[in-house]
C-alpha cells in the first residue's frame, strides 16, 4: 500500500518547511512506506557538518521518526565510536542499527502528530551542539540537553 | 429433580429440516451441578462451552411424525458408559400447532430419567420482551469495532451485548495472562487465550446471534486492514493502551468520519477520561492531545509491554516495573460505563431507545473523573456535601475546541471528506 492523501499531504508540507529552513534535506525512496528517508547535512556553530538521515515512519505522522548520522564516523572525547555505546542514557542514543548512531530526540510518550520534522531536526542541531560541546569538555551530552522526563 | 436440559432451538429446526433416512445424530452435551442440569446441542456450539462435557445423541421423528423409541433407545443403550457419565437424549419433533418440539432423556447405567426440555430461543425471538434475552432489538443492526479488550475494552463489550448490539469487531493482539484476570470480564478458563477470542465467547453467552469478528494484530502495524473495519462500522470505541495507535486510529476517525470514542486511566487509576470525536464538527485526538489536557507520561502502564514500547530504551528495568501501577477494576469501571453510555447515544441518532435526553445532556465532547484525590486530582477538595466544587466520583464535561492548526485536522491539509 502506498501513502494515503493526507499523508502525502504531509510529507508535502514537511518538506515545504524543510525546504525553507533546511534546504539540503531532501525525499529519497518517497514511495513505498516505510523505506522513505530524508537525508541532508547539519553544519554545527563550528562549521563541522553532518549527514543526517531521518527515515519517514510508515504511520506517518503518528510515531516518532528514527533519526541517524551516516557521517563522519562519531567517537567520543576517549576515541571509542559511538555506535559501540549502544543506547546511552548519557549521550542521548538509541540503540544503534546497521552501523549508524540513532539519536534519541522526542520519546514516544512525547509524540504528537503535530511535531514537524523541522523540529526534530531542530533537537538534533541541538545534539550536535552538545556533542561538539562533549569533545572539548569531556562532560556527558546529558550535560549539555534535558532528558525528557519518562 | 427432574434433569433439566436446554437445547437450541435453531439446531432442533436445522435437525428437523434434514430430508431422507431417520439416523442417530451425534451431538455433545455439557452438564453441571451433579448431572441435574445440561446443555445440550445438536451441532458443535456456538462459543466455548463451559460445564462437564458427556454425549448427546439426537433424532428426529419421521415424515409421519413417528420417533421410533425403542430402536433409538437399543442403540443407545449400548453406548452408556458403565463409570457413569450420563448420556443425554434428545427426540425432535413437532407440536399440534406444528412448532418444533422437544423432548430429553438423560441415560445412565441405572435407567432412563425423563428431562424437562427447554429450548433457548431462536434469532427472531431472541428479541420478544419477557421470552427474549434480550430487551431490544433497536440496535440489532449497528456495528461496533472496539479496540483494546483489556480491563476498560472487554466490559464496554459485554455492556453492548447486553444492549443489543448486533455486530462487534474486537481488534486486540494480547493474550490473557495471569496478572489481567483480576480486572477483565474473562477469567482464569481463558489464561493464554487471545482477548478478543475469549471476550467473543463472553459476547455471544449474551447474545448467541451476534456477529463477531476478531483481529489478532497491531494496529499500527496493519493500518489497511483495521481501516477496513473501521470504514465498515457505526461506531468506533478505542480502549487501547497507546497513543500511537489512538494517533493512527484518530487519522481513521477522521478519514472515514466516523464517530469515535476514546477512554484511558491514568496511574494506578486514579481517575480517567473519556473522548468523544465527532470529525470534523468537534476536536479530535489529536486537537485534544496537543492542548495539553491529555497527557502521555500519566497513561497507566499495566504491563512491561506497553511500557517498553513507549519508554525511551535506556530507561532501566527496575524503573519498568515500579512504572507498573495498576488499578482496581472498581476504578475502570465508571470510565467503562461512561463510555457505553456514550455508545448508546451516537448509536441511537435516530431510533427510539430513550437516550435522546441523555444525548442533550452531554454537551461536552470530553469527561473527566476522578477515583481519588491523588495524581492529577490530589488538589481537589474533599467531597463533603457541597456539589459546587470539583470532587471525587463525579463526571465533569469540559469545554474544548477545534484546533485550528492542529496538523490533523486543521484547515491546511485537506477538505472534510465526503464519506
Ligand atoms: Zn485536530
Amino acid at each position: 500500500m502506498g501513502w494515503s492523501s493526507q499523508q502525502s499531504a504531509r510529507l508535502h508540507l514537511e518538506m515545504g518547511i524543510l525546504s525553507r529552513y533546511f534546504p539540503t534535506f531532501f525525499l529519497k525512496d518517497s514511495i513505498i512506506p516505510g523505506h522513505a528517508v530524508i537525508e541532508g547535512t547539519l553544519r554545527s556553530n563550528a562549521g563541522n557538518e553532518y549527514l543526517i538521515r531521518l527515515r519517514v515512519p510508515a504511520d506517518l505522522p503518528n510515531s516518532v521518526p528514527i533519526v541517524e548520522i551516516v557521517s563522519p564516523v562519531l567517537r567520543d572525547r576517549f576515541g571509542h565510536s559511538l555506535v559501540d555505546l549502544g543506547t546511552s542514557y548519557p549521550m542521548h542514543l538509541l540503540k544503534p542499527e546497521n552501523g549508524a548512531v540513532r539519536i534519541c530526540h522526542y520519546s514516544a510518550s512525547h509524540w504528537h502528530p503535530n511535531i514537524t520534522f523541522f523540529k526534530v531536526l531542530l533537537k538534533i542541531r541541538a545534539w550536535i551542539e552538545a556533542y561538539e560541546g562533549h569533545l572539548d569538555s569531556g562532560y556527558a551530552i546529558d550535560h549539555y540537553l534535558p532528558h525528557m522526563e519518562a | 429433580m427432574t434433569p433439566l436440559v436446554y437445547v437450541l432451538e435453531e439446531q432442533i429446526r436445522d435437525l428437523l429440516s434434514q430430508t431422507g433416512d431417520v439416523r442417530l445424530v451425534d451431538g455433545v452435551a455439557y452438564g453441571f451441578d451433579d448431572w441435574t442440569v445440561f446443555h445440550a446441542y445438536t451441532e458443535k456450539p456456538y462459543s466455548t462451552p463451559s460445564g462437564r462435557i458427556c454425549p448427546c445423541v439426537a433424532m428426529r421423528s419421521d415424515a409421519a411424525g413417528f420417533v421410533d423409541e425403542e430402536k433409538l433407545m437399543l442403540q443407545v443403550r449400548s453406548r452408556v458408559d458403565p463409570d457413569g457419565d450420563p448420556i443425554v437424549v434428545l427426540l425432535a419433533g413437532t407440536d399440534a400447532g406444528g412448532s418444533p418440539s422437544c423432548r430429553a432423556l438423560v441415560l445412565t447405567e441405572k435407567g432412563v430419567a425423563g428431562a424437562d426440555a427447554r429450548f433457548v430461543p431462536r434469532r427472531s425471538e431472541l428479541f420478544s420482551r419477557n421470552t427474549g434475552l434480550l430487551e431490544t432489538s433497536a440496535l440489532a443492526d449497528k456495528k461496533v469495532v472496539i479496540v483494546g479488550l483489556g480491563s476498560g475494552g472487554s466490559p464496554i463489550a459485554l455492556e453492548l451485548a447486553r444492549a443489543g448490539i448486533g455486530h462487534f469487531t474486537l481488534i486486540d493482539f494480547d493474550r490473557l495472562e495471569l496478572g489481567n484476570i483480576s480486572r477483565h470480564v474473562c477469567g482464569v478458563n481463558d489464561l493464554g487465550r487471545y482477548k478478543t477470542l475469549a471476550v467473543r465467547d463472553q459476547v455471544l453467552q449474551k447474545n448467541p446471534y451476534a456477529k463477531v469478528s476478531t483481529m489478532e494484530i497491531n494496529v499500527n502495524q496493519s493500518l489497511g486492514q483495521v481501516e477496513d473495519a473501521v470504514a465498515a462500522c457505526d461506531l468506533l470505541i478505542v480502549a487501547s493502551d497507546n497513543d500511537q495507535s489512538r494517533f493512527n486510529l484518530n487519522q481513521m476517525s477522521l478519514n472515514n468520519n466516523k464517530v469515535t470514542l476514546y477512554g484511558r486511566a491514568i496511574t494506578r487509576a486514579a481517575g480517567g477520561d473519556v473522548l468523544r470525536v465527532r470529525p470534523w464538527k468537534g476536536p479530535c485526538y489529536n486537537c485534544v492531545f496537543s492542548s495539553g489536557l491529555i497527557d502521555g507520561r500519566e497513561e497507566e502502564m499495566s504491563q512491561k509491554r506497553q511500557a517498553l514500547a513507549v519508554l525511551p530504551a535506556y530507561v532501566e528495568e527496575d524503573k519498568i516495573n515500579t512504572m507498573i501501577q495498576v488499578g482496581l477494576s472498581s476504578d475502570i469501571a465508571p470510565i467503562a460505563n461512561m463510555m457505553v453510555k456514550m455508545a448508546l447515544v451516537e448509536l441511537s441518532r435516530g431510533i427510539e431507545t430513550g437516550m435522546s435526553t441523555v444525548d442533550e445532556d452531554l454537551a461536552s465532547d470530553f469527561y473527566v473523573w476522578a477515583n481519588r484525590r491523588e495524581e492529577a486530582y490530589a488538589n481537589w477538595p474533599r467531597m463533603g456535601f457541597k456539589w459546587t466544587h470539583p470532587s471525587i466520583l463525579r463526571w465533569y464535561g469540559a469545554r474544548i475546541d477545534r484546533d485550528l492548526d492542529c496538523l490533523v485536522c486543521g484547515g491546511h491539509l485537506e477538505e472534510e471528506p465526503t464519506t
